[in-house]
């Protein structure tokens, strides 16, 4: 027992039965946040941001450093429950507000409106840096944890500029272009944790040599056959922060490919972090991300419990998948974006702010393409159209008809794996300019 | 001693001579057979009343809900199904010898003053998947609710008052109550004289001192769970306290029973108890084996007669031959009505063999 009474931190709470006091611990008091936190440098009034290479705060006139007060968190960053309220009002909200927002520099006094989900502001006339915190509907649905930017900006150029030299499908004038103008920004992604529990049943079929007499040749054959058997078997699959983008503002695809953040480097939620980038709030539902997130990890569920099967041969597969021990989070990733224009026309190249993983659109030039294309296919084709040659001279001088056996079978073999060369090349081209 | 006044009707003390229990009954039942060793009858006790120990009102009766007709049909199973059963073991004589009896439990009011701490669980629900795939109709989804306890600590001050927190009151109680069951203490009503009219009362043998070690886990448990409301919470766990008693007072509970008697093979008698509320029974089946062997006997004499009038037959045969066939048959029926005389031995044994009920 407790030596004071009450002990440190409780303060008295409603009791159902007289004679009885109860004692709760004292909620946490939420941290008064302002609802716009501008950062000037104490020393110099200039503006001071988010410095990468330092860690904190960094004034970019006289140098003056501020370290962030929050700690590393990573993986032990609190998650939540798919509670039935929690989910009531995540299916109502939309990150941190729907409505524009005007904000008013108290620097120049300049006046801005913010499109809806944006979470930072740098006034265009002054450059003052400003983070936006709106309320959000539960303290769990705000951003309350995020990775640091660990790439400096000065980084992505020489990053860009590598990945776009480095395929031979590009223009060759594109190494000469300048992508530049890259903007850190934190973009909103759900982290999900779960356990599926599944029992799976299939009819898994084995190959079996068997002998039998053909009574014609008077002689024991052996042929292959294929027995269907039963098999069933449990998968217990624990998965842990499976990354599921919170905005639908940009491409699925690009994201999935720069989705590769270690959550070990998650720090509690700081304004600071975020000065001087930009930082969207999310805009796809917790629980519609929720089913993005299940769908991933009862498809990998489903691969594991085919994998135990004794073969691969798998017919009327069946299987009843329970989900437990379910949390989310909320975060904020880094990101690098620009667009740079080629010929007209627009490509988004986005680098991961972490690991500096890059992905975007390049510009194809589809004449070098349809080149190797055509250098591909034409053996093939080259020797199949002379081996129909041989066939149709052979029936005047059956002799040939030998050459054009020696022509055709490797004709068509050729031709075959150059078309599979070219479908490829073409389908990877047409990935790279349409995301 | 006569009392008259606590009880309600006049009622003196009865000590058994043989086993030393005491009993509260009837003036004119003090000379009954002890229904606990059934072995003497009760003498009434005229001297040193003043000195026996916990002899206290009942404050509650948990009256008889098995009836006497059902308490008959119990004694017929119990007596029913037992090869060479013992000659004293049979219904007519097991009912001829009932006795309705009330058990004692001691039941404490008190004041506690405590300062408590505990884990207060509170019920919540998540949502969760539960998912079936096939490779004809795809992934088919069900959405479905899970209550989960979210743990929090709390801390509390107590004053309250407690009444009829119960502990035992005969040393015997945890063997009876795990004979009979466990009574269920909630049907409990208030004590009037018409309890005795009917039942003898044992009498405590257990002071309140020794009585209130149990009680105290009681007591906790009542203040744990008063807690857990106060707190408005589903469950607790962890609960602790520091109290300190005041005002105690201590009153009876009287549980119900039946209880009668047999006599086995070697006239010791054999108590049958019945649990007055839930009417489990409790009592030593035995096969009596003096009667298995008797009838052993009956079946070897049978086969001595058959023997002896083979031989007969056979000395007559030598004179006229067919009747060797009926000594030879005779001999041969005379041997197996002979080796079946083992049989009422070996019944009696194996039902015998069956774990003892004793208390």
């Amino acid at each position: 027992m407790t030596e004071t009474f009450p002990p440190p931190g409780f303060i008295p709470t409603a009791s159902a039965i007289p004679g009885i006091a109860v004692y709760a611990p004292a909620p946490e008091e939420a941290e008064a946040q302002p609802e716009i936190v501008e950062f000037k440098c104490p020393q110099c009034q200039a503006m001071t941001a988010y410095s990468v290479a330092d860690g904190g705060l960094r004034c970019t006139y006289c140098g003056y450093y501020e370290p962030p007060t929050r700690t590393l968190v990573g993986k032990g960053a609190q998650e939540f429950e798919f509670t039935v309220e929690t989910l009531a009002v995540a299916s109502q909200a939309h990150g941190w507000g729907e409505a524009r927002k005007e904000v008013q520099c108290q620097n120049c006094n300049a006046r801005a409106t913010l499109p809806p989900g944006r979470l930072t502001h740098t006034c265009p006339f002054c450059g003052s840096n400003r983070v936006l915190q709106q309320d959000a509907p539960q303290d769990a649905l705000r951003p309350r944890f995020l990775i640091p930017f660990k790439i400096e900006a000065d980084a992505c150029r020489p990053i860009a500029e590598k990945w776009l030299g480095s395929s031979w499908m590009t223009p060759k004038s594109l190494k000469q272009s300048t992508v530049a103008g890259f903007t850190g920004i934190y973009l909103p992604y759900w982290t999900f944790d779960a356990v599926t529990q599944a029992e799976w049943k299939a009819e898994v079929g084995h190959h079996e040599t068997r002998r039998r007499y053909n009574a014609s040749t008077k002689s024991w054959e052996s042929h292959t056959v294929t027995v269907w058997r039963w098999e069933s078997g449990q998968v217990r699959k624990f998965f842990d922060d499976v990354l599921v983008p919170g905005t639908a503002r940009l491409s699925g695809v690009l994201l999935s490919q720069l989705q590769n953040y270690d959550t070990h480097a998650l720090v509690a939620y700081e304004p600071q972090y975020l000065a001087g980038f930009l930082a969207q709030a999310y805009d796809v539902p917790l629980e519609k991300a929720w089913e993005e997130g299940r769908e991933a990890m009862r498809a990998a569920t489903r691969d594991t419990c085919r994998g135990q099967a004794s073969t691969s041969r798998i017919r009327n597969f069946s299987m009843a998948l329970d989900f437990s021990d379910e949390s989310w989070r909320y975060v904020l990733a880094p990101v690098y974006m620009t667009v740079f224009q080629y010929d007209g026309q627009p490509y988004q190249v986005m680098i991961n702010g972490q690991t500096g993983a890059i992905a975007g659109q390049r510009p194809v030039d589809w004449n070098k393409v349809w080149l190797v294309v055509g250098a591909v296919v034409a053996p093939g084709a080259l020797l199949t159209l002379l081996g129909v040659l041989a066939i149709v001279l052979g029936l005047l001088l059956p002799p040939a008809l030998g050459a054009a056996a020696v022509l055709l079978v490797p004709g068509i073999i050729l031709l075959i794996i150059g078309g599979i060369i070219a479908f490829t090349i073409v389908g990877k081209a047409r990935r790279m300019s349409d995301v | 001693m006569s009392e008259s006044t606590e009880w309600g009707t006049e009622v003196v003390i009865a000590v058994c001579p043989h086993c030393d229990w005491r009993y509260l009954v009837l003036a004119e039942k003090a000379t009954l057979r002890c229904p606990h060793c059934f072995a003497a009858d009760l003498e009434p006790v005229t001297e040193g009343v003043e000195q026996l120990p916990y002899v206290r009102p009942p404050e509650l009766v948990t009256p008889f809900t098995v009836s006497k007709t059902t308490a008959d049909k119990r004694i017929e199973e119990f007596a029913g199904g037992i090869p060479f059963a013992p000659r004293d073991l049979n219904p007519a004589a097991l009912r001829s010898r009932v006795q309705p009896l009330y058990l004692p439990m001691w039941l404490v009011d008190g004041d506690v003053s405590a300062t408590w701490e505990a884990e207060a669980g509170f019920d919540y629900n998540v949502v969760s998947h539960q998912e079936r795939y096939s490779d004809g109709s795809g992934w088919a989804t069900q959405q479905v609710q899970k209550t989960r306890i979210r743990w929090e600590p709390r801390v509390g001050q107590l004053e309250r008052h407690y009444d009829n927190i119960v502990a035992p009151a005969l040393e015997q109680h945890a063997a009876l109550e795990q004979a009979l069951g466990v009574y269920a203490l909630d049907d409990a009503q208030p004590y009037t004289a018409d309890a005795l009219e009917r039942a003898l009362v044992r009498l405590p043998d257990r002071a309140p001192e020794a009585a209130w070690a149990d009680a105290v886990p009681a007591f906790q448990a009542a203040a744990g769970e008063e807690c857990r409301q106060a707190a408005g919470a589903d469950h607790i766990r962890q609960f602790r306290w520091s109290p300190t008693y005041t005002n105690q007072h201590w009153t009876l509970l009287l549980l119900p029973l039946y209880a009668t008697y047999y006599l086995d093979d070697d006239g010791e008698p054999r108590p049958v108890l019945i649990n007055g509320q839930s009417g489990r029974v409790f009592g030593v089946r035995r096969a009596s084996m003096q009667r298995a062997q008797r009838s052993a006997l009956v079946i070897v004499a049978i086969a001595a007669v058959i023997f002896f009038l083979s031989l007969v037959a056979g000395v007559a045969g030598l004179a006229a031959p067919p009747l060797l066939v009926v000594a030879g048959s005779g001999g041969v029926l005379a041997l197996c009505v002979g080796l079946g005389a083992i049989i009422p031995i070996v019944r009696a044994w194996q039902f015998n063999r069956k774990p003892v009920e004793t208390l």
